[in-house]
Parts: structure tokens; C-alpha cells; sequence
């Protein structure tokens, strides 16, 4: 027990440490958990100028708190997920969600099929460079005050299209990659997982009332541990029946989001959210080998390029498409280059699946990804008017 | 005025005062009770942040601005309806052609058509004054009339050079 307890001590810390300096600088704190997790893990580096680094063993304990870190990551996606939002703006979010998805879900398939990866490891490619992530993103957008322009509406517009397309992408994928088989098993698969989620997706439209009740507790303590119970529960029994902990976890997040506990889970259950998430990225971090890092560079180097081009191009077009003028339909551009939390997410149910590419391969171009992504997307926005300036599209330089 | 009010996931809720033409005063709610209030020039400007306030601080400072702590009297607008009449306030200026007048020198109920019903000097208050009243400066009138000839009342009391008001 000491053992384990130091181990956990030490990861802990280092994720702290990790958090508070990625903080210092502006940065996205999602790469520096990830970044801590290499050091300290049992890969490579193991060792720094002689001193022994493989302070953190992969440990059971730490899988499963990254695995709430997954559920949880998706219960708030569920959480804030407006439906209502999403209606209101159905016809402009229709547009600039599916310009999004083609553009971007397209490159990605491309680059799937040129590195040669069969069809299922494509669809993952795919999926791991179309979804921007909402944590870097809102995070950027504060910071630069962006979330007071008009350039957030087509930003948070377009992140509520991808939440509820990678709800349903996650749902079909891990029916067909994880039930292995035929075509029919697959399709029965997929229809399996669509029942279930048909039945959550009821008990979130009709139970509203119920779950009002249930969760009414007096003290912040019972409350917390009835949405952590309730949650882990229907996520792990879906998991069970070899479907999403992930989306089935989503689902719990929307049935919650009609009820009047909303503000109160984002008080009460954030910060267990954000303590499950952070040991997440650690644990990816642990799981990481960068040597693997090598055979794909290309790929790597070709989806950053290719990827980035393709968030600024649609996010542009969709800027035009709410009427923004040039400088702020850029913005948006710059503002969804991004990626982070959800596609690791993805990523980790390559590595559950564990074969051929999606084993190692893909999982470890994922991290490289991730970690290039956040950080040039925190930059990019960081530097956005500079370089628009610098381009000669800004306010200053020409008349709109 | 119109109010914009957007969820923004995983912060809070953003409103959108319109102030003059596309100014604008952004507010925005983090689900943990801070405020970050914004101000955007135009449509071509960036929104400069100007203060963020914890939700206790914001609470205080909503009430200050509702006046639930000070309500200032606007005297201009004060307005008492008594049937088609209202009563109104008018203080006497310095250069008022009033000071220093009796009532009954001024002729103000023939001039514009008010009845002048009180006088309020400093703490004491003369109520039905008699025509021989003479009025000083820093006098408060209280005058009942109809809101034209209030207005009347309005400019005879402030203009300085002897004259008949228009009607």
C-alpha cells in the first residue's frame, strides 16, 4: 500500500506541477498532462542525465480514474449540450456543422486512405482530426475576449454540431470496431447500441421530472455522490453490454441538463470532472511510447499541415455564413483549429479495439497530434491579429 | 433596448446590452459565479474587457445600480396626475424673474394658468400662500395645473427678462 500511495502522490504532483506551468505561460494545460505523464511513465525517457525517471508504473488504480476521466469528459459534453441552442440556430448550424465535418472529416479519411490504413483505422483518423476540443477552445476564447464578439456564435455553434455528431460517430464506431465479425454482426451491433441509447434518450426526455426528485438532496456531499453513482453505474453497464461508456455517459449528461440541478452539478461535480480528466491526459501520457512517435511522423507531419488548413478554411467559410466580416470570419478559422480531450477520447477506443494500427500506431500519432494541435491552436489564436495584419486582411490595412 | 442572452458551454450565460447604435455591454455569467463585463465600441472593435466581479461583489453592485441603496429624485420628471391637472416642482433660480416678487406682482395664474399651492423654503413649508407672499431664491414652487400650462409655468419661471410665455 505505501508503494501504490507514494506512486499516486507523485502523480498527482506532477500533474500539478504540470497544470501550474502550462498556466504561467497561457498554454492549454491539456498537453502539459499529457507531456508529465511521458517523463515520469514507464516508457521512454526512463531515464534524465542518469536519474532514474519510471516514477509512475501503469497502475490499475490510475485506469480506472482515467476511464471517469472519459465518462465524465461526456457527461458534461451531455450536460451542456443545448438542444435548444441547437434548434434555434438549426438552419445556419446545419450549414456551418456539416461545411465542418466534410471539409475536415474528409481530409482526415484522405489522410487515412494515402497512408494506406483499412477502412475501420480510417474512420478513426478521421474522427481524431475532425473534432476540435471545447476545452482548449473555451479556454482560448476567454483569454482573448473573443467570447464577448460576435466571432463566438459560429465557434460555439459549430462545437454544439460536432458534440452531438461525435455522440452519435463514438456510439456507431465502438458498436462496429468492438463487436467483431460479420457485416450482420456489425449491423446488429450498431442496432443494439441505437435501442440503448433510444432508451436513454427517452428516460432524458420524460424522466426530467423524476430525476428532479431523485437527485434532490440536502447536502452538496449526497448530491455528489448521487450523480457520481448514478452515472458511473449506467456508463459501466453499458460498457458491460459492449457498448460506449462514453456516450451512454453523454446521454446521462443530456437527462440531467432539462432538470433544475444543472447549475448545481456545475458547481458541486466540475471539480471532480476536472480531477478525473487531468488524470486522463496523465494516463495517456503513461501509456505513451514516443519512439512509436517515428513511424509516424509522416502521417503526423501531413495531418497537422493538412488539418489546420482544412479548421481554417471551413471555419472562414463559416464565419461568411453568419455574416461576420473577414478579420472575424478569420478568427473563427484560427479559433477551431484546436484539438484536444475528444480526440484522445477516440483514440482510446482504438486501443481498447488493439488491433493491427489501431494498437499502437494510431494511438500514438493521437498523442503527437494532440499535443501539436493544442499548442499551435492556443498560439494561432494567441497571435490571430498579428498575423491577419501581417497578411494584409485586417481592419486597419483595407476597407471590409 | 434588446438583451441577447447565449449559453456558452462548459462557462456560463452571456447577455448582450444594446447601448448606442452597435455599442454593446457584454456580461458574462461563469457557472461558478464570477462576472466579466465587457464593453465593444462597435462592430468593427474588439470588446475590451472592463471588470470582473465575484457574484457577492456583483450582487452589491446590481442593487447600488437598481437604487435599492439611494434612490435619486429626478426632479424634472417628478409628475403628480390630479385628474387632467398635475402638480409639479420648480425651483427658483437666482436669475429667476420671480425673486424677490409677491404672488400677486407676478400674476402667474393669469399668466400661464397655474395655481401656485405651496412654497417649500428650506425646512418649512408654506401651504395655500397668500398673494402678498414674496418669493426668494432657493424657494421650491409647488404648482397645480395642466400639463401645458405647467409647461408654461416651465419657461416663465426660468426666463430671466420680463415677457408673456408662449401658449
Amino acid at each position: 500500500m505505501a508503494a501504490l500511495l507514494l506512486e499516486v502522490g507523485i502523480a498527482l504532483t506532477a500533474i500539478a506541477l504540470a497544470g501550474a506551468l502550462a498556466n504561467r505561460y497561457g498554454l492549454s494545460v491539456i498537453p502539459a498532462y499529457i507531456v508529465v505523464g511521458v517523463l515520469v511513465g514507464p516508457n521512454e525517457p526512463t531515464s534524465l542525465a542518469g536519474i532514474p525517471l519510471t516514477l509512475v508504473e501503469q497502475r490499475e488504480v490510475i485506469d480506472v480514474l482515467a476511464e471517469l476521466g472519459v465518462v465524465f469528459l461526456l457527461f458534461f459534453l451531455g450536460l451542456e449540450f443545448s438542444i435548444g441552442q441547437l434548434l434555434d440556430d438549426r438552419r445556419r448550424l446545419a450549414v456551418v456543422g456539416s461545411l465542418d465535418f466534410t471539409v475536415n472529416f474528409g481530409l482526415g479519411a484522405l489522410l487515412g486512405f494515402a497512408f494506406g490504413y483499412t477502412l475501420l483505422e480510417t474512420m478513426f483518423v478521421a474522427g481524431i482530426v475532425y473534432i476540435s476540443s471545447s476545452a482548449v477552445i473555451t479556454k482560448s476564447l476567454i483569454d482573448e475576449g473573443w467570447v464577448a464578439n460576435p466571432e463566438s456564435g459560429p465557434i460555439l455553434g459549430t462545437l454544439v454540431f460536432e458534440d452531438l455528431l461525435i455522440a452519435v460517430y463514438l456510439a456507431v464506431l465502438s458498436a462496429v470496431a468492438l463487436g467483431e465479425g460479420t457485416p450482420a454482426d456489425a449491423a446488429l451491433a450498431v442496432a443494439t447500441a441505437f435501442a440503448f441509447l433510444g432508451v436513454l434518450a427517452l428516460v432524458a426526455w420524460y424522466g426530467t421530472e423524476y430525476l428532479e426528485r431523485l437527485f434532490d438532496a440536502d447536502s452538496d456531499e449526497l448530491f455528489l455522490l448521487r450523480v457520481l453513482g448514478v452515472t458511473t453505474l449506467v456508463a459501466g453497464a453499458a460498457l458491460t453490454a459492449g457498448l460506449s461508456e462514453a456516450v451512454a455517459a453523454f446521454f446521462v449528461g443530456t437527462a440531467f441538463s432539462a432538470t433544475d440541478h444543472t447549475e448545481r452539478i456545475e458547481h458541486v461535480v466540475a471539480p471532480a470532472r476536472d480531477f478525473f480528466a487531468a488524470v486522463f491526459f496523465f494516463a495517456i501520457g503513461l501509456t505513451t511510447d514516443v519512439t512509436l512517435l517515428a513511424g509516424v511522423a509522416w502521417l503526423l507531419l501531413a495531418a497537422v499541415v493538412v488539418t489546420t488548413v482544412g479548421k481554417l478554411v471551413s471555419g472562414t467559410v463559416s464565419g461568411r455564413v453568419y455574416g461576420l466580416d473577414r478579420v472575424r470570419s478569420l478568427r473563427v478559422g484560427f479559433g477551431l483549429v484546436p484539438r484536444g480531450e475528444f480526440s484522445l477520447v477516440i483514440a482510446t477506443l482504438a486501443a481498447s479495439v488493439g488491433t493491427g494500427a489501431l494498437g499502437d500506431a494510431i494511438p500514438a500519432f493521437t498523442v503527437g497530434y494532440v499535443l501539436v494541435m493544442s499548442v499551435l491552436g492556443t498560439v494561432l489564436v494567441q497571435n490571430a491579429d498579428r498575423i491577419v495584419d501581417r497578411a494584409g486582411l485586417g481592419w486597419e490595412s483595407t476597407a471590409d | 433596448m434588446t438583451v441577447y442572452e447565449t449559453e456558452v458551454p462548459g462557462v456560463g450565460h452571456k447577455f448582450e446590452l444594446e447601448l448606442d447604435g452597435d455599442e454593446r455591454l457584454v456580461v458574462l455569467i461563469h457557472h461558478d459565479g464570477k462576472r466579466e463585463v465587457y464593453h465593444r465600441p462597435g462592430e468593427n472593435a474588439d470588446s475590451e474587457k472592463l471588470f470582473s466581479l465575484s457574484g457577492q461583489l456583483a450582487r452589491q453592485l446590481g442593487s447600488i445600480l437598481e437604487g435599492a441603496h439611494f434612490q435619486p429624485v429626478e426632479l424634472d420628471e417628478v409628475r403628480v396626475p390630479v385628474g387632467e391637472a398635475i402638480i409639479e416642482w420648480f425651483d427658483v433660480e437666482p436669475d429667476s424673474r420671480l425673486a424677490g416678487q409677491t404672488l400677486a406682482a407676478a400674476d402667474i395664474r393669469d399668466r400661464t394658468g397655474v395655481s401656485v399651492i405651496a412654497i417649500q423654503r428650506g425646512e418649512e413649508t408654506v401651504s395655500n400662500p397668500e398673494p402678498t407672499e414674496t418669493v426668494a431664491v432657493g424657494d421650491i414652487l409647488v404648482t397645480l395645473g395642466t400639463r401645458d400650462e405647467q409647461d408654461d409655468f416651465g419657461t416663465f419661471v426660468e426666463n430671466d427678462a420680463p415677457g408673456t410665455p408662449e401658449s
